[in-house]
C-alpha cells in the first residue's frame, strides 16, 4: 500500500523504473549515478530526475530516523529534507566522482539531521546515527507532506527582486527562460540570481536557532 | 513551500558543476600559505646562518622531507575530508608513517651516541623555539585551510581539522627548516613531532566549531 501511494506521489520519477522506492541501496546507486554526472554535466531534466528519486529515499531515511528520536510529525520531516536538499544543491562540487552519489547524499541528510536535532534540543547520541545506518533505513519514501513555515520565513528574508523570480518559477511554473524574461534578464543572469537566492535560504535555516559563534 | 516546488527551484537555477575545483583549490591555497610562511620565516627569523652550505645536508632535507609529507598527505585527506560520504578519518594514520621514520633515524642515532650525549642530542640548542615557531607559523596555512573548507561540506568537522591542523604544521615545518639551527635527529624527532600533533590538536578542537554549515 505504502509503496504504491509512494510511487504516485513522488512525482515524476517516469523515466526511472516504476518501482523506483523499493530499490534496494545497490540498485539505486547503479541508476542514479549516471543520472547525477548527466546533471553535472549541466543537464537540468537529469538534474531534476536525480533530485526526484534522491529525494523519496531520504525522506524515508529521515523519517524513520525521526521517529526513532520519538519524533513522528510528517511535516518535521519534510523540514530536514527540504533542509538536506538544499544543502545538497549547494555542495554538488563536493560529490567526489569515484564514490557512490547515494552515499554522498545520505551524508549530508544525517549532517542536516543531527544539526535539526541539535539545535531543537534532542540528543543525537542515542540515535543509531552511525554512517551504515542509512542502509537499514526504510527504503520506500512514502508521501511528501506539508513542510512547516521554515523555508517559506528563509524565502520572506530574500531581496524582492530574487523572491519574484523564484515566485515565477515555483508557482507558475515557468521555464528559466520565460521566467528571466519576465524579469528583464538574461537566462544566466537569472540562474545566478537564483543560486545566490538558494545559498541565502541555506544561510537563514542554519543560523535559525542557538548557533555558535 | 512544497518540496516539489523547491526542487523545481533548484532545477531553474542548475547549471554545469566543476568537481575538480576543491582539488586544485587545495593544492593552490598550500602552495601560496606555504609561500607566505616561508616568506614570514625568512622575513622575521632569517634564514639560519650557514643556510648556503646546510641546505643540502641531510638534517636540512630530513626536516623538509618530514614537513613536506606530513603535509601532502594531510592535504589528500583535508580535501577528502570536504566531500561528504567519503572516510579519510580512517586514512589518518598514514600520517605517522613519516614520523614513525623519523623516529626510527632518531633511535638509531642514540643508540650509537654515548649516554652524555643523549641530552645534547634531543633539547639542541633552541628546542622551546621550536616548539613555539612552528606552531605559530602554521596558523597562516590553518587560516587559509579553515576559509577554504568553509566552501567545502566537511560532515566531520573534527577530522577537517585535525587534517588542516597536520597539513598547516608540515607547512610550517617545512618554512622553519630554513632557520633551525639544530640538526640531531632526536630533536628533529621530539620537538617537531610535539609541535605538529599540538597543530593538529588544535584544528581538531577549533573547526568543529566554526565550521557549521
Amino acid at each position: 500500500m505504502r509503496h504504491e501511494r509512494a510511487t504516485e506521489e513522488a512525482g515524476p520519477t517516469r523515466d526511472l523504473p516504476k518501482s523506483a522506492p523499493a530499490l534496494s541501496l545497490d540498485e539505486l546507486e547503479t541508476q542514479l549515478r549516471p543520472v547525477f554526472l548527466a546533471a553535472l554535466a549541466g543537464d537540468a531534466a537529469a538534474y531534476r530526475l536525480f533530485l526526484d528519486a534522491i529525494s523519496v529515499r531520504l525522506r524515508g531515511y529521515l523519517r524513520s530516523m525521526l521517529a526513532r528520536a520519538g519524533r513522528h510529525e510528517p511535516s518535521e520531516v519534510e523540514d530536514v529534507l527540504q533542509e538536506t536538499l538544499l544543502a545538497l544543491h549547494l555542495s554538488q562540487h563536493t560529490y567526489d566522482r569515484t564514490s557512490p552519489v547515494t552515499a554522498w547524499a545520505h551524508a549530508i541528510a544525517r549532517y542536516k539531521l543531527i544539526d535539526h536535532l541539535r539545535r531543537s534540543g534532542r540528543h543525537a547520541g542515542s540515535l543509531p546515527l552511525d554512517d551504515e545506518a542509512y542502509q537499514l533505513a526504510d527504503p520506500a519514501g512514502g508521501a511528501a507532506s506539508e513542510a512547516r513555515l521554515d523555508l517559506e520565513r528563509a524565502m520572506a528574508a530574500l531581496p524582492e527582486r530574487t523572491r519574484r523570480l523564484i515566485d515565477r518559477v515555483k508557482l507558475q511554473g515557468a521555464s528559466i527562460a520565460e521566467a528571466a524574461q519576465a524579469a528583464g534578464m538574461t537566462e544566466t543572469a537569472a540562474k545566478v540570481a537564483i543560486h545566490r537566492g538558494l545559498q541565502a535560504m541555506a544561510r537563514f535555516l542554519s543560523r535559525r536557532g542557538g548557533r555558535p559563534g | 513551500m512544497r518540496t516539489d516546488d523547491l526542487i523545481a527551484v533548484m532545477t531553474a537555477g542548475h547549471r554545469p558543476v566543476d568537481t575538480g575545483w576543491l582539488r586544485r583549490a587545495t593544492w593552490l591555497c598550500a602552495l601560496a600559505a606555504l609561500a607566505l610562511t616561508v616568506l614570514l620565516v625568512l622575513l622575521i627569523l632569517g634564514a639560519r646562518a650557514d643556510i648556503a652550505g646546510a641546505w643540502l645536508t641531510r638534517p636540512v632535507i630530513a626536516k623538509a622531507l618530514l614537513g613536506a609529507s606530513v603535509a601532502s598527505i594531510a592535504l589528500v585527506l583535508f580535501q577528502r575530508s570536504l566531500r561528504p560520504g567519503l572516510r579519510p578519518g580512517r586514512s589518518l594514520p598514514l600520517v605517522a608513517l613519516p614520523v614513525a621514520l623519523v623516529a626510527g633515524w632518531a633511535l638509531v642515532t642514540l643508540a650509537q651516541a654515548p649516554a652524555e650525549q643523549w641530552g645534547e642530542l634531543v633539547f639542541g640548542r633552541h628546542w622551546r623555539a621550536c616548539l613555539i615557531a612552528v606552531p605559530l607559523y602554521a596558523l597562516v596555512p590553518l587560516v587559509v585551510l579553515y576559509g577554504l573548507a568553509r566552501h567545502g561540506a566537511p560532515v566531520d568537522g573534527r577530522v577537517t581539522g585535525a587534517c588542516a591542523g597536520l597539513a598547516s604544521a608540515g607547512l610550517a615545518t617545512l618554512a622553519y627548516s630554513l632557520h633551525c639551527p639544530d640538526d640531531a635527529a632526536p630533536f628533529l624527532a621530539t620537538w617537531y613531532t610535539i609541535a605538529i600533533a599540538a597543530v593538529a590538536a588544535i584544528g581538531a578542537a577549533a573547526f568543529p566549531r566554526l565550521l557549521r554549515w
